[in-house]
């Protein structure tokens, strides 16, 4: 007479809980495709609809034209619109995403690049520009042109264009624009934007995914 | 106008601001001072009124204006200046300053028992680390710091938790068995139990609070360089006050043995006769 094999009550119990376990855990990996993370697994905002990228050219800090489009083509790049006197929101996105960046592998970073427009091209020169963006990372490209050129690239963006505020008393204004930063990916579309709050553990967490996103 | 500090999200500026809550605030504790010493049926309040002036004034310059507005909303190591001051320096001076021969007896009963119970060094030891190490998570102080009432509370907690804690080692409640060695141990447990948060502050890779990573930036401190600074304060700061405080319950504990000591000397010199 061949003994049943079988098992013991507790291990079989033990046995059907691990493969419900295994069961549940893999449910959430079965929703996406793999390579496309859904909108709850980015901190940055998820557009329903993405943007095109948008062709412009404008000046570097080196006083050569460059090409946006030629420049970026494929490569992860975040667009940022603001300015050097800006004292809290531009400072902070920059320097948070320069902190963020330097904690990458030098691979990952060597993927990514990070395009600074200014809004206040009156005082922001391409030296200024040059020497602010050296405080968050020296490989910042900073672009200058003028305000019609800027406000053209922000409307086609779908951003809201920057307005010049009221000089005060000692000759200073301030200058209201987009918090945003445009995140494009290697299809050159942007697909996930960072509004001000971003925090550094926030790119940290998101960079990775972009550059794996399979878009 | 704002009545208390709280992170407002707007640029620095170094113009002047007025903070009427503070006022009110230190304008009370110096009236109940002044009535506690009316009350006072000894002379000692006017000996102790430096101590409680001094802690009174370190309140006063950690919740005003520059160093209340720095640390509620722009520079965590001025936080934790202000954590120093309110919840470390501050009460024992306060405490020193009080005459509390004054001080309405509590009714007998249930009150009086909570109260002795709650100023056990046990409790009051496990209270003032439950407060600093809560008071320090960034979850907490992101929610709190950006209203005045949550900034507000932060710094009452910090108070609180300090005059408790001082309150075992400066009332003259004091328990038989809380002697010096004991007391020794008990400031020393208090700078152990810093360490943890003290560790994280300083450790971390990232920025741990929203409130200040967010920031207007002031004078080109990195957020992460200003969270390690407020980490150092804490360590520093904290380790500086309880070291104080230890060397003056161990001098204190040395005298009164001496003392003792040349009391036994003289007593067996008196009882052996006079010297031949």
């Amino acid at each position: 007479m061949n003994p049943k094999v079988g098992f013991h009550p507790s291990l079989a119990r033990c046995a059907r809980s691990i493969v419900l376990c295994c069961a549940i855990a893999l449910v959430p990996a079965c929703r996406e495709p793999p390579g496309v993370p859904g909108a709850n697994d980015w901190r940055g905002t998820l557009l329903t609809e993405p943007l095109d990228k948008v062709a412009f050219t404008l000046m570097d800090t080196n006083g050569q034209p460059w090409d946006f489009g030629r420049e970026t083509d494929g490569r992860l790049t975040f667009l940022f619109f603001g300015f050097t006197n800006c004292p809290d929101v531009c400072p902070v996105h920059m320097a948070n995403l320069g902190a963020a960046l330097g904690r990458l592998p030098f691979a990952t970073r060597n993927e990514v690049r990070v395009v600074f427009v200014t809004t206040d091209p009156a005082r922001d020169s391409p030296a200024v520009i040059r020497a602010w963006l050296d405080r968050f990372d020296r490989d910042f490209i900073g672009l200058h042109g003028d305000s019609a050129e800027v406000a053209r690239i922000q409307n086609a963006l779908r951003m809201a264009t920057a307005v010049r505020g009221p000089a005060a008393a000692d000759g200073s204004y301030t200058v209201g624009h987009a918090a945003q930063v445009l995140a494009f990916t290697a299809d050159n579309r942007a697909h996930v934007v960072y509004p001000f709050g971003t925090r550094q553990e926030d790119w940290l967490h998101d960079i990775p995914r972009l550059l794996a996103a399979g878009w | 106008m704002q009545w208390w500090c709280s992170a407002v999200g707007v640029p620095w500026s170094w113009t002047w601001r007025p903070y009427p809550g503070v006022w009110l605030f230190v304008l009370a504790l110096v009236l109940a001072w002044v009535w506690l010493v009316q009350r006072s049926q000894t002379t000692r309040p006017a000996r102790r009124w430096p101590f409680f002036a001094a802690g009174v004034l370190l309140l006063w310059i950690a919740l005003d204006w520059p160093v209340g507005a720095l640390g509620a909303g722009y520079l965590a190591s001025l936080h934790m200046v202000q954590f120093i001051l309110i919840g470390m320096a501050a009460p024992p001076l306060l405490l020193l300053g009080l005459p509390f021969d004054a001080a309405p007896s509590p009714t007998p009963g249930v009150v009086r028992r909570m109260g002795r119970l709650l100023t056990h060094p046990l409790i009051t030891l496990v209270l003032f680390n439950v407060i600093v190490i809560a008071t320090h998570m960034p979850r907490l102080t992101d929610r709190l710091m950006p209203s005045q009432a949550g900034s507000f509370l932060i710094d009452v907690l910090w108070l609180g938790a300090g005059l408790l804690y001082w309150w075992p080692l400066l009332s003259p409640e004091r328990r038989s068995w809380f002697r010096a060695p004991v007391q020794i141990a008990y400031l020393f447990a208090s700078m152990v139990f810093m360490t943890a948060p003290g560790a994280m502050i300083t450790f971390s890779d990232l920025p741990l609070y929203a409130t200040y990573e967010l920031a207007p930036p002031i004078a080109g401190v990195s957020a992460l360089e200003d969270q390690r600074l407020a980490g150092i304060f804490m360590r520093l700061g904290a380790s500086i006050v309880v070291i104080l405080a230890i060397s003056i319950v161990f001098l204190r504990w040395n005298r009164r043995e001496v003392r003792d000591m040349e009391v036994e000397q003289r007593e067996a010199a008196a009882k052996s006769g006079p010297p031949r």
